[in-house]
């Protein structure tokens, strides 16, 4: 076995270890400027999506031809640790980009700022952690990975050292993920007691066959409550509100647009093969003395928790008051929309799921970064301070008001693709599944209210009258306007990159649709 | 070689174009004083694409037989077992045919020429840049109307244009009555928008696997062309579903068309600036109805009782909002009523099955109405009222004007060899063919036919109050002077295609087109004694109202009523609208009205009650679950622990019931 065949699979986590390395041998060597750094993690992400894209076959640059002919995926033989499917590459992918615009973004930050080296590391590491979840084929390298992932976020929160906020709220993150984290391995290991094996396609090709016993049950029971602390599932959300708001907004648009899809997609993972089989084979199999199938029961309680998720969402954020508060709910209520895919469990439900993630890194995680840009002008934390900013900053208020629109989910924007494939599949799949296209479209018009209120303060409400000019930072000793729009280059690099996306996929998404759905049908039919 | 052909794949430039005027004009606007505020872009943009649109127009008549379908996937669904057992597919995409290479030309022609002449009308007004943006995108949403290729882009454009219509009509947002008119429009036109979306639905629900290679859903719901309509072989001659679809269809194009009932909103609509009425009244909104209207008699099909219900609804308009012309003083509202009456003379030629005289009617139509509403402005302009009982004498000092609308009239009024005799006539002959074989269209093709009568007198009644006599009957009103050559020249343009745009029935490459665009169904009639005599009458009638008006207000007389008339009554009826705003009790359950005001009632109190209602429980609901947010991390340990036992239950004891009781999904 020669390295190169066993660096082939990994080369975009050796990749991005190796920048994150990188960064911190920097920090040692004490070449910490921010552009530095920054230039060095944007490198190593770019280099590693461009492996994973072409691990993908280009697709869906140059055609589905490697995904929809099964190429890479196959079946794990034995128990190994990680197996590479498309649609864990395609989340690899949804990772890297969500990573890489933060990136961006945090370019533009002074350069003399101190952390940089901390910064950027921990984001690389982050990602690193993300990676591997989206190829672990075992519960516990998921779990693991997921703790590369969690621990590298506690940090990142607080990575300031300096903002009481920031420190509060990453405290209240690790003390409840901790919690979490301890359920999610309880969960694991009383699985491995049920199943003999933590190997989850294994466990794939018999969970949800006939009935269960109780221990199965509470195994899943404590993974559904372990993983919903990472995808901010509600009740599981409320440390996510405080620490979306505490943290520094950069760091925010990252946990938002990228690190809760890590719980998503494990509830993926874990929660598929049950699901699947329900649907497949009823009856027989090693478990069968319940009654009910296992399968049908998951999936109504994952129903539940979705519905639950974006009903309360969307209520709280209706009356929020500050912006990235409202945008905090919003996000929690996302990802009940979410959660519907695996609930579901059909191919176009994960395919819908999957475009809804990518969608989200686009739409919140760089709304998420045009607050931190329009932040660092003076504008107060307040919805309200917002007024007026559609005639002072036409291009920045068209940007923000894309991402709502997106968010909403209106037609040519991705958003509305992404809803309508979602809640399309869940009428396709008939039962009460309908009813979770019902509740989602209810959400989403409830949801309107909370960014029309926005986009009208925004584009109708004159500006507060004010001492200094928008564009000058308040209490800089000297008026400094700053530069490319006020967000310096590398931010208004990742926005309108956003922008971009939102539109551009909005418009024509049958190329990254028909990737993700080829990917989704794959990773559905990989039959043990 | 280089075709004028090729560029049938490029008609999305027409959209296209006017978009990137909104973003640009939209953005930049405020930092252009020099170009008028991005007034002078927006016409650049629409110049464009003008060329384009007529260069599209005239290929097509070149050869006009072609039928240009354009298309993209916009996504697609896999097949799967449930509603749709082939897939779904959405398209985005253009076709040019004879009918909408026949509306673009009227879009473009008539939208170049309105944003040319704002630029004088507009010059004294304020948030010009939002005007011309919201002018520019009105202009891409219907031309992306015309030509959209399938049922959801069609629907999404009709909205579009609802909204821009909204935010055009409420231009002068800090008057109450605009705001209110703007609120008006939306609201009646959103019944018939939700109708149409009903009759999308049906369509989508139950003609899904129609139709070719895995059925209606799979190709995106495309308009096929066929030598009869898609559904044609479906309807079986009586389909209940079917006509319930049309139906609905009807109902949306009554709202954008402002058929009866739901006509109310038009009138109303002339709060906003001149030249959005003469956009609204021309060329695009009201013209959508009508389109969608001859779209779905020739690609999807209607059935016989929905034909029936088309032709009532048409011919009794034509005559009801004549009525109500004949009777009012200001300039602008009579050329509103006007509008509404010919929209229902094109209503009356799709319902009996002659979609493309219906469409000829629309394209002679738009440039005379456009002319009429431009010079309607031009007075305005100059006298700063729209009272006609204030104007008169006015044709001494504005020549262009008085002789614009005075083609215009006589285009209106049906006189040949003005544009508007050739269609009415031959929306005329076309109701008159059908006769024999539909006698329950007699009563309607009567009214249509009296019509004409008053169309010729209420017009001229108009033309004369304005422009005769030797001075203003107000002596206050400012001494009138003809505006910039901005605005005489689409004047004079307009004016020519008034007198020659129906004459364009004798070249033989129309003819085509018209042919060509009507399938198998709804060939223009051919002249046969009938025809002649029908002519004949129409034109007597015609002059008979021009003598009417010239005896009773020729010469700046003033013609008054007694006040014991018999007649008197009739008057105030008329006057008031029949009372359609004023206050339904008086009718009482007398006529539709009742319904609109029932969905309008519904709208405003149910429909937002109930959405205000949501909105307040979900307002007092999220302050109360707020408080839990309390920052407190062993709260929300407690949440954590409280929510592992909730989902503890749900596993162990509700899910498994719920599944043992109705099964799984």
């Amino acid at each position: 076995m020669d390295v190169a065949s066993f660096a082939g699979p990994f080369l975009p986590e050796i990749l991005l270890l190796a920048g994150t390395l990188l960064v911190f041998l920097l920090d040692v060597v004490r070449v910490r400027r921010n552009e530095v750094v920054g230039a060095v993690t944007v490198l190593g992400m770019a280099l590693a999506l461009l492996f994973v894209l072409a691990d993908l076959g280009f697709a869906p640059i140059a055609g589905l031809a490697t995904i929809s002919s099964g190429g890479i995926d196959t079946v794990p033989s034995g128990t190994p640790l990680y197996a590479v499917t498309s649609l864990g590459l395609v989340f690899q992918a949804i990772f890297l980009l969500a990573g890489l615009l933060v990136a961006l973004a945090s370019l533009s930050r002074p350069s003399r700022e101190r952390g940089a080296p901390i910064f950027f590391g921990l984001l690389s590491l982050a990602t690193l952690g993300m990676l591997l979840v989206a190829i672990a084929s075992d519960l516990i390298f998921l779990l693991l990975s997921i703790e590369i992932t969690s621990i590298a976020t506690y940090l990142l929160v607080a990575y300031t050292r300096r903002d009481a906020r920031s420190m509060e709220a990453a405290m209240k993150m690790y003390i409840i993920g901790a919690l979490s984290t301890t359920l999610s391995f309880f969960g694991a290991s009383l699985l491995y007691g049920a199943y003999g094996t933590t190997n989850l396609y294994a466990i794939r090709a018999v969970a949800g066959t006939g009935g269960y016993p109780v221990l199965v049950l509470l195994g899943y029971g404590f993974l559904i409550v372990g993983l919903a602390f990472k995808a901010t599932l509600v009740p599981f959300h409320a440390w996510a509100v405080d620490v979306y708001d505490g943290a520094p907004t950069d760091v925010t648009a990252f946990l938002a647009g990228g690190s809760k899809k890590v719980g998503l997609f494990a509830f993926f993972l874990v929660f598929l093969g049950p699901v699947l089989l329900a649907r497949t084979a009823p009856s027989g199999g090693p478990f069968t003395n319940g009654a009910v199938a296992l399968g049908p029961v998951l999936q109504v309680t994952l129903s539940v928790l979705a519905v639950v998720t974006m009903t309360v969402g969307n209520v709280l954020a209706l009356l929020q008051k500050e912006m990235k508060r409202m945008l905090a709910y919003s996000s929690i209520s996302q990802a009940g929309y979410m959660l519907i895919g695996v609930a579901i469990g059909t191919a176009p439900a994960l395919a819908g799921a999957t475009l809804q993630m990518f969608a989200h890194v686009f739409m919140k995680g760089a709304a998420f970064l045009l607050v931190a840009g329009v932040a660092a002008w003076g504008v107060g934390p307040l919805i309200e301070d917002w007024r007026g900013l559609g005639t002072r900053r036409p291009l920045t208020a068209v940007a923000f008001a894309l991402m709502l629109l997106s968010l909403a989910g209106v037609p040519l924007t991705i958003g509305f693709v992404s809803k309508f494939v979602l809640f399309s599949a869940a009428v396709q799949a008939q039962g009460y599944f309908v009813w979770l296209a019902v509740a989602g479209l209810l959400n989403s018009a409830l949801s309107v209210f909370y960014y029309a209120r926005v986009l009208k303060v925004i584009f109708f409400e004159a500006p507060a009258p004010r001492s200094e000019p928008l564009g000058v930072v308040a209490g800089a000793s000297e008026p400094e306007v700053l530069p490319a729009g006020g967000f310096g280059y590398g931010r208004a690099t990742a926005i309108a990159l956003a922008v971009i996306v939102i539109v551009a996929v909005g418009v024509y998404p049958q190329p990254v649709l028909g990737a993700i759905q080829a990917a989704a049908q794959q990773f559905v039919s990989l039959g043990p | 070689m280089v075709s004028l052909a090729d560029l049938f794949g490029y008609a999305f430039l027409v959209p296209l174009l006017m978009v990137l005027s909104f973003v640009i004009v939209g953005l930049a606007g405020t930092r252009l004083k020099r170009f008028e505020w991005g007034g002078w872009l927006a016409v650049g943009f629409a110049g464009a694409a003008l060329v384009v649109g007529v260069l599209i127009a005239a290929a097509e008549l070149m050869d006009p037989s072609r039928y240009t379908n354009v298309q993209f996937t916009w996504f697609h669904l896999p097949a799967a077992p449930g509603v749709f057992p082939n897939g779904f597919s959405l398209v985005a995409g253009t076709l040019v045919d004879p009918i909408s290479a026949l509306m673009l030309l009227v879009v473009t022609v008539v939208g170049f020429l309105v944003m040319l002449y704002s630029i004088g009308y507009m010059h004294h007004d304020h948030g010009l840049p939002r005007y011309y943006a919201e002018l520019s995108l009105f202009l891409a949403a219907m031309s992306g109307l015309v030509i959209a290729n399938n049922l959801f882009e069609f629907f999404l454009f009709w909205e579009l244009v609802g909204v821009c219509s909204y935010f055009l009509i409420g231009f002068y947002y800090e008057k109450p009555s605009a705001s209110s008119a703007a609120k008006e429009a939306f609201l009646v036109t959103r019944v018939g928008d939700v109708m149409f979306l009903l009759g999308i639905f049906i369509y989508f629900y139950y003609y899904a696997t129609t139709g070719p290679s895995g059925g209606w859903a799979a190709n995106g719901f495309v308009f096929v062309r066929g030598t009869t309509p898609f559904l044609a072989g479906a309807m079986g001659g009586q389909s209940t579903v079917l006509t319930v679809a049309g139906i609905m269809i009807l109902g949306g194009a009554a709202g954008k068309s402002a058929q009866f009932p739901l006509h109310v909103w038009l009138p109303d609509a002339m709060e906003g600036p001149t030249t959005v009425s003469a956009l609204i009244h021309a060329a695009t909104m009201v013209a959508a109805g009508v389109y969608l209207l001859a779209v779905t008699s020739l690609f999807i099909g209607f059935t016989s009782t929905d034909q029936l219900a088309i032709v009532a609804v048409g011919g009794f308009t034509t005559f009801f909002a004549a009525t109500m012309a004949v009777v009012h003083p200001d300039i602008k509202r009579v050329i509103a009523y006007s509008t509404i009456s010919q929209l229902g003379y094109m209503v009356l030629a799709v319902g009996a099955g002659f979609a493309m005289v219906g469409l000829f009617h629309l394209f002679t139509h738009a440039f005379f109405k456009a002319l009429l509403f431009l010079a309607a402005g031009s007075v305005i302009h100059a006298v700063g009222t729209q009272d006609l009982f204030k104007m008169g004498g006015l044709r001494k000092s504005m020549r262009v004007t008085a002789a614009a609308f005075a083609i215009g009239g006589l285009a209106l009024a049906g006189i040949p060899p003005f544009a508007g005799f050739w269609s009415k006539d031959d929306v005329l002959s076309a109701v008159y063919s059908q006769l024999p074989s539909h006698p329950a269209y007699w009563p309607f093709f009567v009214l249509a036919v009296a019509a004409v009568f008053l169309t010729a007198y209420y017009i001229f009644r108009a033309w004369f109050l304005a422009f005769s006599g030797d001075k203003p009957r107000d002596p206050t009103l400012p001494h009138a002077h003809e505006g910039p050559w901005v605005m005489q020249v689409p004047l004079v343009v307009l004016s020519a295609f008034a007198v020659g745009a129906g004459l364009f029935i004798f070249w033989p490459n129309f003819q085509g087109l018209l042919l060509h665009g009507a399938g198998a169904a709804g060939i223009p009639p051919v002249y046969g004694p009938a025809d002649l005599a029908l002519s004949a009458t129409s034109v007597f009638l015609g002059v008979a109202g021009i003598g009417l008006a010239w005896a009773l207000w020729g010469h700046g007389k003033v013609f008054v009523l007694a006040d014991s008339s018999p007649v008197q009554p009739l008057r105030r009826l008329l006057l008031n609208r029949y009372y359609f705003k004023v206050g339904f009790d008086w009718i009482g359950a007398k006529g539709v009205y009742t319904v609109a005001r029932a969905a309008d009632f519904v709208d405003r109190f149910v429909i937002d009650g109930t959405v205000h209602g949501f909105e307040r429980m979900f307002a007092e609901l999220s302050d109360r679950l707020r408080r839990i947010q309390t920052g407190v991390v062993s709260d929300y340990a407690a949440y954590v622990v409280a929510g592992l036992i909730a989902v503890f239950v749900l596993l162990l004891f509700v899910a498994p019931y719920l599944v043992a009781k109705f099964g799984g999904g």
